[in-house]
């Protein structure tokens, strides 16, 4: 889109702004408004158009860049001019080199105005006198078209005047339009229906319709008075700021790619640049990395609350103990919540520009992650804040959507993810797939994230910018998960990251540690047609003892012909087997659960979710590159979850022993330790 | 810890292994294919061409009953189409057409070409291959001219939208794959169409519904411009003695209500109609 600029010297210096709708800017700076709360105190004597109507890309990057200078009092139109392509000098050239338009910022656009009374006059030439009862009279004569109104004489040249002078960013200039009163109001409700958010146009579009129907089609006016009271903040979705000065070398690689433009919603760079209609350059930059919810361009316009100060919770005295009791926590889950509640209630010294505080909570698969966070989240909604719980799966969105619901039946709960009904709500927990947060900006007190190693969230710099994104920068975030990445290991290990370690689950029995079973590759396994004699022999052992077999390997091709040879070799054993592939997954992991199928035999698909109570756990190929540390882990914490069969046999078959299993392997020994040491294990179950 | 030798093998192999951009229907580094820039052999092969059309009118890939009811011929020749609209291109003409991924945009226009081709081939059996320009006709009579410089469309038009859409979206679509198709076989592309009424999406309406909507939703252009060169090309195709064959463009055929539509515009010239100078044909992306 496009949008107006224009520079204004309300007191001592100039300041410069952009404008979805002038009028309302006439009309804030002019003082006509000064009765009303939170109206504009600062009157302007002078005011520059710039342009009433340039990409919003650029409008946004003169913002950017502004360069407020004394001497500014005394430029004509032709200085203005000057100013603004030497502060767009890389744009214009761009553009040229694109093939696009070269009359950008023609001086004719150029309009000084002067303040008279509460209106404004063209500095030179006899062509608009804008006195102030002219404005108010515009002002009115719409009431008058509302039916309240009380003189209309002159009105429609008046108007139509106006419309014909601005009409490119007159937007709704044929709707009926507001007095200062009512758009005050409407600014208000709009900041208070955005807050926390960063959403697109169309987005933002859509939540006005939902939440605000008065304001559908003519909320740029009540946009513009939010951005001029600061309570929102209106901008470009592309950050165009970040080019590196043109250096004379070969152009490729990180250079070339830092001086693309970055997403301000993704955080990406902008890969993407096409002819663009709505702004009408040649070479209108996009995101490619967000384009599924919805086209991040340079000139589309990202709307933004205000960020607001985070609330700091009430210092837990015993937290641990009411936690306890209060959610039913175990020792280990209790004492690892009042860390963390003891961080949300500390007092922030670090500057707002700071990012949020960290915190890592590391809980054993079983462990019960999510009751450990109802503490946290009652802390955070008891001061008044909004929480956040954020995992990489929609399925297990799903699976936390009751549950929370049932732990705090008095919050109202928002449940995101893709094509979710109820996505504008406002919301005191909000759970999302960790893509919805790219709508999100500085909204919360407290964001969660679970499961932060699960794909696709692991390994994606997009999602993790946009959760960071999504908290306050005095909240607070905390890192959920059973097996976090190396990095954050790391930053453990030298005290850089604050952390808590639940190192048991909740039954209070050691998990089962993995036994290693040297076995032939599938590959060659398939080839011979025969199972390994040492492998049948445990698999029969763990169907006498009447568990259930995950049986996981590392590629889909290998799940067919492996159950033929299994149901060869084991015949009378319920056996199927199941991939992200397979329309009946659901079906099949339920029939696993309600003892139908004895075995399943699947892929890292089923590591994380899946709790079946009296199971063993099978990882063939576990040399695999695909199966990483974290996978293995998440795989053999698949076994002894239930109280009645606390110890489940979890085998690693592989001919090879590679770093992964031994730091799996180690992995879990340790957390075992940590736990005996605690003294959170059970006495008479202690090894 | 062991590694294997093969281990290293792998690493060395890495490193000498070409690196393929990453194919823009699957996103997967697959072998890029020759035939679709752009694509991987895989999605390539996948692609579900509509290689002899069912309806010779339409080109529609199964029986069409539309076609055979109404015997009314209308403006529109024929029209030819590339795929047929499985889910899977649905998938992809959102992905271009909704979310924005301009750069497929490339490659739909390349697949456009196959349609065009169709084209082609029907106006050539059907004996519509009279002279074109003197220039296109072979020096030496003993070797043939090549079958598809038999039949050239003189002037392509892209199926507008409109200014509502246009500013929302960014960009037209139509206007897109026939630049592509434009620059390819050397056809002029002229936007000779405007839309005068915005429509609501056609995808939520029926077949009768289209109709009525459509009927006055385009005009030809006014633009003294693009007026100029559609004269120049007129006269041009009259000194031969043909009418001027215009295709005109689109993404998608569905009913045809669009694109009878636009053919109907195209006829009602500002002060003149065109019925008998000019022999419309449409070439659409896919059709469902």
């Amino acid at each position: 889109m496009k949008a107006a600029v224009y520079a204004v010297k309300p007191q001592s210096h100039w300041e410069l702004w952009l404008s979805l709708d002038l009028q309302v800017d006439m009309l804030w700076w002019s003082g006509a408004g000064g009765g009303l709360t939170r109206w504009n105190s600062r009157v302007a004597d002078q005011l520059v158009l710039l342009s009433p109507s340039i990409p919003l890309g650029w409008a946004v990057q003169l913002r950017e860049n502004w360069r407020p200078a004394a001497a500014m009092d005394s430029w004509d139109a032709l200085a203005w001019q000057d100013y603004a392509k030497a502060a767009l000098r890389a744009e214009l050239r761009q553009e040229q080199v694109t093939g696009g338009r070269n009359d950008w910022l023609q001086i004719q656009e150029i309009q000084c105005y002067g303040r008279r009374g509460s209106g404004w006059l063209p500095a030179q030439g006899e062509m608009k006198v804008w006195r102030g009862a002219e404005l108010d009279r515009v002002w009115l004569a719409d009431q008058d078209v509302r039916g309240q109104g009380r003189i209309g004489s002159g009105r429609p040249s008046a108007q139509a005047e106006m419309k014909r002078d601005w009409g490119a960013c007159l937007v709704s200039a044929d709707k009926p339009r507001l007095s200062p009163e009512e758009l005050d109001r409407a600014a208000r409700e709009l900041a208070a229906a955005l807050e926390g958010r960063s959403l697109l146009q169309p987005e933002a579009e859509a939540l006005i319709a939902e939440r605000l129907p008065g304001l559908a089609g003519r909320w740029q006016a009540a946009a513009q008075l939010a951005q001029l009271q600061g309570r929102l903040v209106l901008t470009a979705a592309l950050d165009c700021a970040e080019r590196a000065a043109p250096l004379r070398l070969p152009w490729r690689g990180a250079r070339s790619r830092r001086a693309l433009p970055r997403c301000r919603r993704c955080g990406s760079a902008a890969t993407g640049a096409a002819a663009c209609a709505a702004c009408g350059l040649a070479g209108c930059a996009y995101c490619e990395a967000c384009l599924a919810l919805g086209r991040s361009r340079s000139c589309a316009l990202l709307v933004r609350s205000a960020p607001r100060p985070a609330v700091r919770c009430a210092a837990g005295n015993g937290a641990a103990a009411s936690a306890q009791r209060r959610w039913g926590l175990g020792a280990a889950q209790a004492e690892a919540a009042a860390a963390a509640l003891e961080l949300l209630a500390e007092r922030r010294e670090r500057s707002a520009h700071s990012r949020p505080e960290r915190f890592l909570l590391w809980a054993v698969t079983g462990a019960g992650k999510t009751e450990i966070t109802f503490p946290l989240l009652a802390a955070a909604l008891a001061a008044g804040g909004r929480a956040l719980v954020a995992t990489p799966r929609r399925d297990v969105v799903l699976e936390l959507a009751p549950r929370i619901a049932r732990a705090f039946p008095a919050a109202k709960l928002a449940v995101l993810y893709g094509g979710s009904p109820g996505r504008w709500d406002r919301a005191d927990i909000t759970l999302a797939t960790t893509h919805q947060l790219l709508r999100f900006h500085q909204g919360f007190d407290l964001v969660i994230i679970d499961e932060m190693d699960a794909f696709p969230f692991h390994g994606d710099p997009m999602l993790a910018y946009a959760a960071e994104q999504a908290c306050k920068p005095g909240g607070t975030f905390i890192y959920l998960s059973a097996t976090p990445p190396r990095e954050l290991q790391r930053q453990v290990a030298a005290g850089r990251l604050r952390h808590a370690k639940v190192p048991v689950r909740f039954h209070g029995h050691p998990l089962p540690l993995p036994r290693r079973l040297r076995a032939e590759p599938v590959q060659r396994v398939l080839k011979q047609g025969r199972l390994p004699k040492g492998l049948i022999q445990e698999l029969r052992c763990s169907l006498d003892r009447n568990a259930q077999i995950f049986l996981f390997v590392s590629r889909i091709v290998h799940i067919e012909p492996l159950l033929a040879l299994l149901r060869r070799q084991l015949s009378g054993t319920a056996i199927e087997g199941t991939s992200s592939k397979d329309p009946l997954r659901t079906e099949k992991v339920a029939a696993f659960r309600e003892r139908q199928i004895t075995m399943l035999v699947t892929t890292t698909i089923l590591e994380r979710g899946v709790t079946v109570p009296r199971s063993d756990v099978f990882i063939l190929d576990a040399d695999s590159s695909l199966f990483d540390e974290a996978a293995l882990v998440q795989m053999a914490g698949r076994a002894g979850r239930s109280k009645e069969d606390p110890a489940g046999r979890v085998f690693l078959v592989s001919p090879d022993w590679n770093r992964a299993q031994r730091r799996a392997v180690s992995q879990i020994r340790s957390m075992n330790k940590v736990a005996g040491k605690q003294g959170y294990l059970i006495k008479e179950e202690r090894r | 810890m062991k590694i294997s030798g093969s281990h290293w093998l792998k690493l060395a192999k890495n490193l000498l292994a070409p690196v393929f951009s990453p194919c823009l229907f699957c996103g997967k580094a697959h072998m890029p294919s020759t035939k679709m820039p752009g694509l991987c052999t895989m999605c390539e092969a996948a692609l579900p061409w509509i290689g002899i059309p069912r309806c010779r009118k339409c080109g529609r890939p199964v029986g069409c009953p539309d076609c055979s009811r109404s015997h009314e011929h209308g403006l529109l020749r024929y029209n030819r189409s590339a795929v047929s609209y499985s889910a899977d291109m649905r998938e992809v003409l959102g992905r271009y057409k909704y979310r924005g991924n301009e750069r497929l945009g490339h490659v739909l226009g390349q697949m456009l070409d196959q349609a065009y081709a169709a084209l082609q081939e029907v106006s050539i059996r059907n004996g519509d291959s009279t002279p074109g320009p003197p220039f296109a006709r072979p020096i030496l009579p003993f070797f043939p001219r090549p079958r598809a410089a038999l039949w050239q469309a003189d002037v392509l038009v892209p199926v507008p939208v409109s200014s509502t859409r246009l500013a929302e979206r960014g960009f037209n679509q139509a206007e897109q794959l026939a630049a592509v198709l434009a620059g390819r076989r050397r056809i002029p592309l002229l936007p000779l169409l405007v839309r005068t009424q915005h429509t609501a999406k056609q995808s939520f309406k029926s077949r009768a519904e289209r109709f009525a909507d459509m009927k006055h939703a385009f005009a030809a252009s006014t633009d003294p411009v693009l007026q100029g060169h559609f004269a120049a090309l007129l006269q041009t195709s009259r000194d031969y003695g043909r009418p001027l064959r215009v295709v005109i463009v689109d993404d998608i055929y569905t009913t045809g209500s669009t694109l009878r539509a636009c053919a109907g515009a195209l006829v009602r010239q500002p002060g003149a109609t065109l019925k008998d100078e000019v022999e419309i044909c449409s070439i659409t992306w896919a059709r469902s």
